[in-house]
């Protein structure tokens, strides 16, 4: 009756073989691709290094004027704009400037990745129950799996950095912007459709010009939710090695330095509320004629 | 949460051992406490020590469950356990000092590992390429060859990850010796996995790596890192502890030093050396080389074995090296009893 209390589990020499048959497999991957794999980033890696530069680079008050242009482009809202300029002029003030820049610049870059791969993702889903079969369930582990579990093999291939940072960011931040194009576009009216057919319209002109707009307050939650779990994963990623506001959120946590940790953790705060702010009025204009319709 | 628990039952043993030590008496060794310090070098020293004495010496050995201050605070006040095998201490450097100076507490044996510490290392690859870099100093002229992947023009030199105390030494260092000046770049590399992945990913796919790190670890092991020369002395630990492990602010104007030397004893308390005194000189003269050390660490992880288990892997492997530790009588005695 042993095997019926005790789970009958595998011997421990033979689990520790298993074990060690994938780290040797991975290892000889690494050693046979990862050069290949690396280079194929390279170009990205340095469209990062020149993105981080430029922003770090330019004076703070055409930075200041540029956030401010965009936030008024996406909002046109006066007191989103007071906020942002006030936000900005505390973080420079408090010396939090450069982190900030770099943090910025990642999460922009990750967030359009994101989005040129999600949306084309979703919209394939939205049209093949097959595609979509396949990919919620990988969606699922992208969002589920502790991250340290995928940051091994990758920083085992990529080194430390700026794009193993960018590839984990994107593994959990894509799989909001990639459900929800998927579910706007499948919650499009039937009828609606049935009229576009009626008019003669081919898939594409379907799609960008009937689907597409209707699902676009759905995709634009998703894009919103998209950026916001980026820059949830910021000190994520200074785990390995990208600068930014991250890192002295890390070195706050391994001391007790309390003030260094609020300071910082409050300027990702305070980015991600801007960003959220601006994509959901924006999100909203674009829609205006909705309630246009409804008076 | 573990560690808590087996600090509390370390005191809890020790003071166990030492109340019970009074009442029995003691026949040519007797009964010996070594305390089993909870990180893996620690485990294997107490284990190889607990079965040289029991069956070289005939003592009666227990082994206790410790970390660096409880066990020593324990030596210290209640005499038990008897022997710390490695006892980091410049944590407890005044305490120590008073003891050894009241006879209550006997170093032993003042590096019971060689090549320890704190420091500058090199992958074996770069070792073996350029025979040339002996030094530190050499290795700064070059920063060519560890281009840093975000901007091949610089050098990378992987410090120590955010938070961490030796994170202000490695700054102050990168100061000291110039380093922006030639070509460097200081890389932070966020977390402990992070310096791991760093250097397991430029070994394993045969790139160079130069960075910071400390031994005994089964990585300095597992990779062969070659431990750089600083190619200064040691520049004073006014130089050290007033600038070098200071916030840059505090360390206006550092000096090139080497690592700060980190002191690891063999700690023995009196009754030891007044009743076990024959195992005294086995003790004095068990001295680990470096590189064994970090090859049965090796063994240990990849194993996942038990310091008993390695201890008995240990003896048997490297008798050439325990043997000169006690007399060939001794020797004899442990090698029939494997």
């Amino acid at each position: 009756m042993d095997w019926f209390f005790q789970f009958p589990e595998m011997e421990r020499s033979g689990l520790r073989d298993f074990k060690k048959s994938i780290d040797f497999a991975f290892r000889d991957f690494s050693r046979s691709y990862g050069e290949g794999i690396e280079n194929f980033f390279e170009p990205l890696l340095m469209f990062l290094v020149w993105f981080e530069k430029l922003f770090i680079n330019t004076p703070w008050p055409i930075i200041i004027v540029g956030i401010l242009l965009l936030a008024w482009f996406g909002s046109r809202s006066i007191p989103i704009l007071i906020g942002t300029l006030f936000s900005f002029l505390l973080i420079g003030y408090f010396g939090m400037w450069e982190d900030t820049m770099s943090t910025l610049a990642i999460i922009l870059v990750s967030t359009i990745l994101c989005i040129s791969i999600g949306i084309p993702t979703g919209i394939a889903m939205a049209r093949s129950d097959r595609v979509q079969t396949i990919v919620i369930p990988i969606l699922d582990v992208m969002q589920t799996i502790p991250s340290f579990v995928y940051l091994i093999p990758v920083v085992m291939l990529l080194g430390i950095g700026k794009v193993p940072g960018l590839i984990a960011v994107c593994i959990y931040a894509i799989p909001p912007v990639v459900r929800l194009t998927n579910l706007g576009i499948r919650l499009v009216d039937k009828a609606v459709l049935e009229a576009a057919d009626s008019f003669g319209a081919n898939y594409w002109q379907k799609l960008f010009g009937v689907q597409m707009p209707l699902a676009l307050p759905t995709i634009f939650a998703g894009i919103n939710q998209t950026i916001m779990m980026a820059l949830a994963m910021v000190v994520i990623a200074s785990m390995i090695g990208v600068k930014g506001l991250g890192l002295p959120v890390l070195r706050a946590v391994s001391n007790q330095y309390l003030a260094l940790g609020l300071m910082n953790g409050l300027a990702i705060v305070v980015l991600a509320i801007i960003f959220d702010r601006v994509t959901q009025k924006f999100g909203l204009r674009m829609q205006k004629y909705r309630k246009e319709i409804k008076d | 949460m573990k560690r808590s628990f087996r600090t509390a039952f370390a005191i809890a043993a020790t003071v166990t051992v030492g109340l019970s030590w009074a009442t029995i008496g003691n026949a040519a060794c007797g009964k010996v406490s070594i305390a089993e310090m909870n990180w893996a070098s620690a485990e294997l020293m107490a284990n190889v020590d607990k079965i040289i004495l029991e069956k070289g010496y005939g003592c009666e050995v227990e082994l206790v469950a410790g970390a660096t201050m409880p066990t020593f605070t324990s030596m210290n006040e209640k005499g038990a356990p008897d022997v710390a095998p490695e006892l980091w201490a410049n944590g407890v450097a005044e305490p120590l000092k008073k003891a050894t100076a009241e006879g209550k507490l006997i170093v032993a044996n003042k590096a019971p590992i060689t090549g320890l510490g704190e420091g500058w290392w090199l992958s074996p690859k770069t070792v073996k390429d350029n025979p040339k870099l002996k030094t530190a100093l050499d290795v700064i002229n070059r920063p060519d060859l560890f281009p840093h992947p975000e901007d091949k023009s610089k050098g990378a030199f992987i410090g120590c990850p955010a938070g961490w105390a030796c994170q202000l030494a490695n700054a102050n260092l990168f100061r000291a010796f110039e380093m922006e000046k030639k070509g460097w770049v200081l890389v932070d590399p966020g977390t402990g996995a992070g310096l791991d992945g760093s250097m397991s990913k430029a070994v394993d796919r045969g790139q160079n790596w130069f960075g910071y790190y400390w031994s005994p670890t089964s990585m300095i092991g597992k990779y062969k890192m070659h431990k750089l020369d600083f190619g200064v002395p040691f520049a004073g630990s006014k130089n050290w502890d007033g600038c070098i492990v200071k916030a840059e602010k505090d360390c206006v104007n550092p000096k090139p030093s080497a690592w700060t030397k980190s002191e690891v004893n063999t700690v023995v308390t009196a009754n030891f050396k007044k009743n076990a005194s024959v195992a005294l000189d086995f003790v004095s003269k068990r001295v680990y080389p470096g590189d064994v050390m970090n090859g049965m660490l090796v063994y240990m992880a990849d194993q996942q074995a038990s310091g008993k288990d390695a201890a008995y892997a240990f003896l048997e492997k490297h008798g050439n090296v325990w043997e000169k530790w006690v007399s060939p009588d001794v020797a004899k005695k442990i090698k029939s009893s494997l």
